[in-house]
């Protein structure tokens, strides 16, 4: 498992709300993977614990946040959201949280 | 005649002294793109980077192809000095010599083949184009083919790319984009898969075919013929009916999911600016990937100045009088300003006024609307001065009457940063002609007159002040 996450938010307030959130994170991890994307339901914590990644949060212009959360993550999901194609991205998130 | 493939070209810009190759290493992440965006900026070359971090020296990395006028022209097969406007009056001559592609059977993309299971897009050094982008992007500088899944219409486009995982990308074709057109009424109502072919570093004509504003069902593979004048080499994918240039350095093979989404964006865009446009995307599974043997990977870093601000400069702007003169705007010239990120076009006219600046802003808007800002200036202003035009604007322009506005609903530019989340949402926009010109109503003995060497003094006097200048060497 990475170390160090980042993911991209709309709703910054769902994110942090405490509760399980499917997120979509990116592996800061060095190396040729570096980015690599993976779908999964997770807990956010801020300020971060010690024994979880960190997550760094970016706005949707990417703008990143100066403190660092934690992430732990419940599941890992399927590689895409059910959706039609030019579907809101955060919404097909949120329809997933709820299944 | 042009260079047959990007290798070439890339010699041709060799000689020209507008590439500069880096054998040392580089980062793939930020640090060549950052190089190439420097670039952009400042007027610079073309960047071939022979060693990146983590990949070594199998794949190279080539920036920016025809981000100045003088690459442009060597794309062209031109002389590198070649004056702008000729580069458009060359451009709209060969647009109307279509040359239609032959079949190949045996090309160098197929060097290597990578079957879809073998497929890791990481294994190719796709570059982190700025920090803070969704992530690493594949498709800057490319050439996109899709079929419509009801006729003969196959499409290129230049749409962007995103790496999401090791065989899933996500992209952000608009909506509004013919690709987009054609998955939304054809493959999606179907729950088909669409086929897609990426290609990278096929020959630099087929590339502006593809980056062209070019009309619905129009064929961007004898415009890429014509362009270059010869026919381009087209070759079959390896797991679709989809034909390929030939000579391209890479092809990644994919089909578009009719029902599934991933994250895309955000990525700094042509505009200038990253936008926050990210959230309604599609996504493409990759099926199989061919190359040439130690290909070279294009990057346009994409922004202020990129490669596809010349094209556009150049295909918008015909496009546009192409349209107007369909609509019986009396048009001169077109000019897009690449540094207007292709929101700012200036039109000349032989006849101007408040009902010509309406009409053609409701002209440009009709079906989707790039544009936002028109400046409708009188035909005694040349287009390609923008000191002229800035001039004509600032003064001829009435704050009140000369300011036509048109709004839309479903059609706006979603990368325009003046428009606000909810309006990118949307689609919902709008466009505003300047009427810089007079209004003919005006009668001609209190028109004013411009105060300038060409305007305000006799034609005996200009010649006699041109030859006092010559003789004085100035």
């Amino acid at each position: 498992m990475a170390t160090e996450y980042e993911t991209f938010v709309r709703d910054r307030s769902r994110v942090l709300s405490g509760r399980e959130v499917v997120l979509t994170l990116r592996d800061l991890s060095p190396g040729r993977k570096k980015y690599r994307g993976v779908n999964v339901r997770a807990v956010v914590s801020r300020p971060p614990r010690p024994d979880e990644p960190i997550l760094w949060i970016r706005s949707v212009v990417g703008l990143k946040e100066p403190d660092p959360c934690s992430v732990r993550i419940v599941e890992e999901l399927p590689e895409a959201f059910t959706a039609e194609p030019y579907s809101d991205f955060f919404d097909a998130m949120e329809k997933a949280e709820r299944r | 005649m042009t260079h047959k493939d990007f290798r070439s070209f890339l010699t041709a810009i060799e000689a020209s002294g507008d590439l500069v190759t880096i054998n040392d290493e580089v980062d793939w992440d930020q640090e060549l793109s950052a190089i190439g965006r420097l670039a952009c900026e400042r007027n610079g070359p073309t960047f071939l980077f022979s060693n990146i971090k983590d990949y070594g020296s199998q794949i190279r990395v080539a920036t920016n192809p025809i981000a100045t006028w003088r690459r442009f022209a060597v794309a062209l097969g031109l002389p590198p000095d070649t004056p702008l406007r000729r580069l458009y009056e060359v451009y709209a001559e060969r647009e109307d010599k279509a040359i239609p592609p032959i079949l190949v059977n045996d090309a160098p993309c197929k060097d290597v083949i990578i079957p879809g299971d073998k497929v890791d897009l990481f294994d190719l050094p796709v570059p982190m184009v700025h920090e803070g982008d969704g992530g690493r992007y594949l498709g800057t500088w490319d050439l996109v083919v899709s079929k419509d899944a009801k006729t003969d219409w196959v499409n290129w486009g230049m749409y962007r790319f995103m790496v999401h995982n090791e065989r899933l990308l996500t992209g952000f074709p608009r909506p509004t984009s013919h690709l987009g057109k054609m998955l939304l009424e054809g493959y999606v109502p179907q729950g088909r898969p669409m086929p897609i072919a990426i290609v990278i570093g096929a020959d630099l004509p087929s590339h502006i075919a593809a980056a062209a504003t070019f009309r619905i069902a129009g064929n961007e593979a004898e415009l890429a013929g014509g362009l270059g004048q010869r026919p381009v080499e087209l070759i079959k994918c390896e797991t679709s009916d989809l034909y390929v240039p030939a000579s391209a350095e890479i092809v990644i093979e994919a089909e578009v999911y009719p029902d599934r989404v991933a994250q895309e964006g955000p990525y700094g865009e042509y505009p200038g600016y990253r936008s926050g446009e990210m959230g309604n995307a599609i996504c493409a599974r990759v099926t199989a990937i061919t190359h040439r043997r130690d290909p070279i990977l294009t990057l346009d870093t994409t922004g202020f100045m990129d490669s596809s601000a010349t094209t556009t400069s150049i295909t918008g702007a015909i496009a546009i009088k192409r349209r107007l003169e369909k609509h019986q705007i009396p048009v001169v010239d077109v000019y897009v300003p690449p540094e207007g990120g292709v929101h700012l076009a200036v039109v000349s006219v032989r006849r101007g006024g408040a009902d010509v600046a309406q009409k053609i802003v409701e002209v440009l808007t009709a079906r989707r609307a790039l544009m936002s800002k028109i400046i409708v200036v009188d035909e005694d202003v040349d287009v390609f001065n923008m000191a002229a035009v800035i001039h004509a604007f600032a003064t001829k322009c009435h704050p009140d009457r000369g300011t036509h506005i048109t709004r839309y609903q479903g059609r706006a530019n979603t990368l325009t940063p003046a428009y606000s989340p909810q309006e990118r949402i949307a689609r919902s926009g709008a466009t505003v002609a300047f009427d810089s010109t007079w209004p003919p109503e005006w009668p001609r003995e209190t028109t004013p007159v411009r105060a300038t060497l060409d305007s305000m003094y006799s034609p005996d006097v200009q010649r006699r002040v041109a030859q006092r200048w010559k003789k004085l060497g100035l």
